[in-house]
């Protein structure tokens, strides 16, 4: 029987895999996309029981290390301050993130003409623009047009609710004379495309029952395979094939059972976020690529950047429901994001107003803390907390630095043996003297709001979300892993469309990006199709 | 098509926890969070902690059984007595000096405990939430004033041209 070739074979369903299925579809190729995870049913979300918040701490946390479900592989992060979080399933880790959906600047992809740091992107904003918008309407996107802050553009639905925890922050916003702005979140807000609107559970990070909040199982999923693609679960890709001339042939996979078989394919596209793909690529050794595919530069797994994460939060006196709404989306502030060297650093920070915990959180971190006692005080602690608090999370952008690095551990491997990722990061000092600027700002405009008890932390431990930098896009082989289009130096049939990708991480959460790019790369293959490998 | 069918470990053997030490766990549990009668609150040993570090919180156990096993240890030689013999003042003194010289000391019980407490029906109707899931309901959210942004507006883009 003849071998199986399929003309397009992902790695991977998250964001960036599932927007380019969906694009490639109407090229009418032959395409199968290998997931490790499984489809994930809206009724198992915590949401549904009595239990939710209590469950985020076990199978649903969002760390795999805690989790440790049998679709996940472990991380070894003990030479990081800052924990790898993500999800293994269909939709990758947008089926637990807040959905917070800002996007770059048109600054962030000029830093080293603007700055002097790092480099600047082979791409622009004004290219993006238009996968930029596209995105948005393709996965449903609320917020509110005529933002100062950011980038011209025209979210499709109404704002998510500021509720009165966001009023009574807004104001303080105007007190000190500052930018705000309800954020752009890819949750809808009123029905669209078949779904419901949100109705304000809460807990996104555990997964929306709902339906509302626009992860890519649900939005680019259902439109992809109606288009033909063909999606596979619990396939754990364990390496990638190279034929003698440096073209990709396929890939070596376990299926379910745990059965080795092989998918051969004209191209393969890695979309398994910025750990796990250079963790597949550092794992698929060969005589031609002795130091794992596609890294004759060597920066396969350099120059992660992470976000460290720092945390602002207050007590307000009156009750504010602040654990009500969408836990993550709430209002932004840009107003320390571009680069104003009188700060003390270079680049800047977003501010993302996000709800208060619910009362199980509001007492395991008020014990942690030491806000909330053992003993008689602490139903007048907790009192005093639960619905009382407003929190600010400060995304800080820190540079690629190629000491920042996703390699193999040694030992570390996942159930099926392959070996697992080990990260080792450090934060510099640019971004130290960043957080130290957010805290201190944070307390301003928390103070300014009426809050009391101001209590600041960073980087917070379990915020490493946002997987980034390890694939590198540039024109230099020397200097970068894929070229302006995502397509590998080195193997001229394998594209990379996830955030490793990125040369440098901007300040805000970066998965409107990420598929932008993604729609962007798969644009320029379609456009290229008649000699994509010249 | 496959949906997410994760594994649930059984819960440990109630002889996990000895007769004895479960004694002890509950008045420690009560100083973690003790009852409140006036609002309707019971203490933190009346919400099924001891079951959950059986089951899903089963990770804070081993740290917890050596715990107890060091304020076993002081009782025996300040005390001439085992734990579960100790009046609740002299327990009490034994944990306070413990957790002054570690904070952390039981924190994964104080964890857990505070984890279960806040999922009991009971204590969410005496602290005014509903005692339901957030779905299917939800919630009534107040879409808030966008007059406020007035200010911002006036000021106009702060972003970078470039």
């Amino acid at each position: 029987m003849a071998e199986d070739i399929v003309d397009v074979l992902i790695v991977g369903s998250g964001a960036s895999g599932a927007a380019v299925a969906w694009s490639l579809a109407d090229t009418r190729m032959r395409i199968v996309c290998l997931e490790q995870g499984d489809w994930m049913n809206p009724a198992d979300y915590p949401s549904t029981r009595l239990s939710w918040e209590a469950e985020a701490h076990g199978i649903w946390s969002t760390s795999p290390n805690i989790r440790r479900r049998d679709t996940d592989y472990p991380i070894r992060e003990d030479e990081s301050p800052i924990s790898i979080v993500n999800f293994n399933g269909v939709g990758g880790s947008t089926v637990l993130y807040s959905a917070h959906w800002p996007r770059f600047h048109p600054s962030d992809f000029r830093v080293r003409s603007l700055d002097g740091v790092a480099d600047d992107w082979p791409i622009d904003y004004d290219t993006l623009a238009p996968f930029f918008a596209l995105n948005d309407r393709m996965i449903g996107v609320s917020g509110l047009a005529g933002d100062t802050g950011s980038p011209l553009r025209e979210p499709p639905l109404p704002p998510v609710p500021l509720g009165l925890m966001g009023e009574t922050i807004a104001r303080g916003f105007n007190r000190m004379g500052w930018h705000w702005w309800p954020s752009d979140s890819a949750i809808i807000t009123q029905p669209y495309e078949g779904r419901e609107a949100c109705a304000n559970l809460g807990p996104c990070h555990s997964g929306c029952a709902k339906g509302a909040k626009s992860s890519a199982d649900i939005t680019y999923w259902p439109v992809a395979r109606r288009a033909g693609v063909e999606l596979r679960t619990r396939c754990r890709v364990r390496e990638i094939l190279v034929d003698d001339k440096d073209m990709a042939t396929g890939v070596v996979y376990l299926d379910e059972n745990g059965i080795e078989r092989r998918q051969r394919a004209e191209v393969v596209v890695l979309a398994c976020n910025g750990v796990g793909t250079p963790r597949l690529l550092l794992n698929s050794k060969s005589a031609r690529f002795p130091e794992g595919l596609a890294n004759r530069s060597g920066l396969v797994g350099r120059n992660l950047m992470l976000h460290p994460w720092g945390l602002i939060q207050g007590v307000f006196e009156q009750p504010l429901a602040s654990r009500y709404g969408p836990q993550g989306c709430c209002i932004l502030s840009k107003q320390f994001y571009e680069t104003d060297l009188a700060r003390g650093f270079v680049r800047g920070y977003n501010m993302q107003i996000s709800r208060g915990a619910g009362p199980i959180n509001t007492a395991r971190q008020g014990l942690v803390r030491g806000q909330i006692p053992w003993g008689a005080g602490h139903h007048e602690a907790f009192a005093r907390r639960h619905e009382h608090l407003i929190n600010i999370g400060i995304c800080i952008e820190d540079l690629p630095e190629e000491h920042n690095t996703v390699t193999l551990d040694p030992e570390l491997t996942d159930s099926s043996g392959i070996p697992a990722p080990r990260i080792r990061y450090t934060m510099s000092e640019n971004s130290q003297r960043m957080l130290e600027h957010a805290f201190a700002r944070g307390t301003e405009v928390m103070q300014a709001a009426g809050g009391t008890d101001i209590y600041t932390e960073g980087p917070i431990r379990y915020a490493g979300w946002h997987l980034l930098g390890t694939a590198r896009m540039g024109t230099d082989p020397e200097r970068s892993v894929v070229n302006p289009w995502g397509r590998s130096h080195d193997v001229k049939n394998l594209f990379i469309v996830d955030g490793s990708v990125f040369v440098t991480s901007g300040g805000v959460n970066p998965t409107s990006t990420i598929q932008a790019v993604a729609l962007y790369i798969a644009d320029q293959m379609k456009q290229r199709l008649a000699n994509l490998f010249d | 098509m496959s949906t997410s069918r994760h594994p649930v470990d059984p819960p440990l053997s109630p002889e996990a926890i000895s007769p004895a030490r479960r004694a002890v766990l509950e008045r420690v549990l009560d100083m973690i969070v003790p009852p409140l009668p006036a609002r309707g609150l019971p203490g933190a040993s009346q919400v099924g902690v001891l079951a959950r570090l059986l089951g899903e919180g089963r990770g804070a156990l081993p740290q917890t059984l050596r715990e107890l096993d060091q304020l076993e240890a002081r009782a025996s030689a300040e005390q001439g007595c085992g734990l579960h013999e100790l009046p609740l003042p002299a327990l009490q003194a034994l944990v306070d000096a413990a957790r002054a010289a570690d904070p952390a000391f039981m924190q994964p019980l104080a964890l857990e405990a505070v984890t279960c407490y806040y999922q009991d029906e009971r204590v969410l109707a005496a602290i005014g939430v509903e005692p339901r899931p957030p779905y299917p309901q939800g919630y009534q959210v107040i879409g808030g004033d966008l007059e406020l942004l007035a200010p911002v507006r006036r000021r106009g883009p702060i972003w970078r041209q470039v």
